[in-house]
């Protein structure tokens, strides 16, 4: 620091400490007054640096103790937050570094990911409900299965009477022997189902994700394992479709169809679709077999015209004697009978201790001729 | 404090700095107490914000405190505030979108008005010459003022106004030394002026 006495600035003066001090407050310290009076030169120096020192005030907008106070204890009190929160972080790294932790969280996290992979896998096998896994969970001894591998409809005859035409590719499994209050047999693939009337022992038929249940009636069920749909068609009577209970078993919806209509399920959806004219629903309606086009409404038409009928509808062979059966013709109405019902009721009407077997697809008439 | 002289204040603000550093609470109670006025008043003259100021300034103690293990030394207390306070304000105007316009150091504008002593002008004479520098000193520029107010309401050296400024030395001699040597040059050119006309005006 220079001396005072080597001052030749204006900014020496205004650097002092002291000299400021003077100016300001008028406090005199270090005798400055009577050293600038020692000297003109010097006094006009000192009062030029006074005018600058006036033109240079900084208002003293004073705060009052209490604000410093608040101020203060505003600032503890966001160092107590700080010390907190360093705190706790501090134990979370030290509880980080801690061996047992890590290998829990590890433990903690294979879990919940073998849990999530589980579930997403379970439920994904739960989406679709087929055949093989309804018949795979019974325990049912005595059910037999037909499958039918070749191009044509194939006949299937229950020990109830009822008659069932299996499509290509599709499997039907049904108990030698109907024992108990219901009727059950499991589809994969499409049949047409005739019932035969019996309502003590409702028919079911489980098709996929939904349940069929008729009495008496005929209908057509399509259920193949990799389609993404299942339908129900009914041809006459009335039944009743609902999801499996294994399936759904929050929303036990019901539907009822009557005579040509039709449902349709949509597997990952798990929705009921109603169609009420399937005239209008052209998949279905050009999926109509064969079966259901051919009118067994006979008036006074020849035998072996309703046995060529038969063996249309249900792609079988019947084998009569055409000479005995000539001059034969017939008046009835077949439509909402199963086959061995319609072979039944022909025999009769024929009479004369007609008689007819079965074998498979072969139907053998023996008869000596009509009434 | 104004009685004190600046080496023994800066002596004081150590020995309290220390004790602050060894954790003693009413150390950083006295120098919060004797600092926080001027700190806001320096705040102020950024930020029209005044609670933001308040805000900061008390971040920058609660900063002090907290990381009070890995304080420097040898620090000039009072330099170390200021400056503290002035990068916090920058930080702040970075962050705030609303200011964020540029974003050097330099993104602060220091809105001071030096204003005029008048309890301790008598004369008239008198009178119209500080007015006069008063209004030549408020014309210079953002960063000559903040120089001039912390070299002389401060006392801070040119090294420690350089280091609050982001700059050299030289640069912040420059500021300070140009800022004089200019207004004197007016100054000086329009006293006659001003004499004559105060002469007309009694």
């Amino acid at each position: 620091m220079k001396k005072r006495s080597q001052y030749r600035e204006i900014e020496d003066f205004l650097e002092d400490e002291s000299f400021r001090l003077w100016m300001r407050s008028k406090k005199d310290v270090d005798g400055w007054e009577e050293w600038t009076l020692e000297h003109p030169k010097r006094a006009k120096l000192v009062e030029e640096a006074r005018l600058w020192l006036l033109a240079m005030k900084v208002p003293n907008d004073d705060l009052s103790q209490e604000e410093v106070d608040v101020a203060l204890q505003n600032a503890w009190m966001k160092i107590e937050k700080r010390e907190r929160e360093s705190k706790m972080e501090i134990q979370l790294i030290q509880l980080w570094h801690t061996g047992w932790f890590r290998k829990i969280a590890a433990i903690f996290v294979i879990g919940l990911l073998s849990f999530y992979a589980y579930t997403k896998y379970f439920t994904a096998e739960q989406l679709y409900y087929d055949y093989s896994q309804i018949v795979k969970g019974l325990d049912e001894d005595g059910l037999l299965e037909q499958i039918n591998n070749s191009n044509r409809p194939q006949i299937v005859t229950l020990s109830d009477g009822s008659s069932v035409l299996l499509q290509p590719k599709s499997k039907l499994s049904y108990p030698k022997v109907f024992t108990g209050n219901e009727r059950k047999v499991y589809l994969s693939g499409e049949a047409f189902f005739e019932i035969s009337k019996n309502p003590k022992k409702p028919f079911f038929v489980h098709a996929n994700e939904i349940v069929t249940k008729v009495v008496g009636t005929s209908f057509r069920i399509k259920a193949y394992a990799n389609q993404s749909d299942v339908e129900v068609l009914v041809r006459t009577g009335k039944v009743k479709v609902n999801s499996e209970k294994n399936v759904d078993k929050t929303s036990q919806k019901e539907i009822v169809l009557l005579p040509n209509q039709a449902l349709r399920f949509m597997r990952k959806e798990r929705t009921f679709d109603k169609i009420t004219d399937i005239t209008t629903e052209k998949s279905i309606s050009n999926s109509v077999r064969s079966i259901e086009q051919l009118s067994f409404e006979f008036t006074d038409i020849p035998v072996s015209q309703i046995f060529k009928t038969i063996e249309q509808a249900y792609s079988v062979e019947v084998d009569f004697p055409v000479k005995k059966l000539e001059n034969c013709h017939l008046t009835t109405s077949l439509s909402d009978q199963p086959l061995p019902e319609k072979l039944k009721i022909i025999c009769k009407c024929i009479g004369n201790n007609t008689t007819y077997t079965m074998n498979g697809n072969q139907i053998t008439i023996s008869t000596k001729g009509c009434n | 404090m104004e009685n004190q002289t600046l080496q023994k204040l800066v002596q004081e603000d150590n020995e309290l700095w220390s004790q602050l550093k060894a954790g003693d609470e009413k150390a950083f109670s006295i120098l919060f107490k004797k600092y926080y006025g001027y700190l806001i008043q320096y705040g102020n003259s950024f930020l029209p914000f005044a609670e933001k100021v308040q805000d900061c300034v008390q971040d920058v103690f609660t900063d002090i405190w907290v990381y009070r293990h890995s304080l420097s030394d040898s620090v000039v207390v009072k330099a170390y505030l200021l400056s503290s306070v002035r990068k916090r304000i920058v930080r702040l105007q970075q962050r705030d979108r609303i200011f964020n316009k540029s974003t050097s150091m330099d993104s602060v504008t220091f809105l001071f008005d030096f204003s005029v002593e008048q309890q301790l002008i008598s004369d008239e004479l008198t009178a119209g010459k500080v007015k006069h520098l008063n209004k030549l000193l408020n014309d210079l520029s953002a960063r000559q003022k903040e120089a001039l107010y912390l070299r002389y309401h401060h006392g801070l050296s040119v090294d420690q106004i350089a280091g609050i400024l982001n700059v050299n030395y030289q640069s912040a001699s420059n500021l300070l030394h140009r800022a004089l040597i200019n207004i004197r040059k007016e100054w000086k050119g329009n006293l006659a002026l001003i004499m004559i006309l105060l002469a007309n005006w009694i």
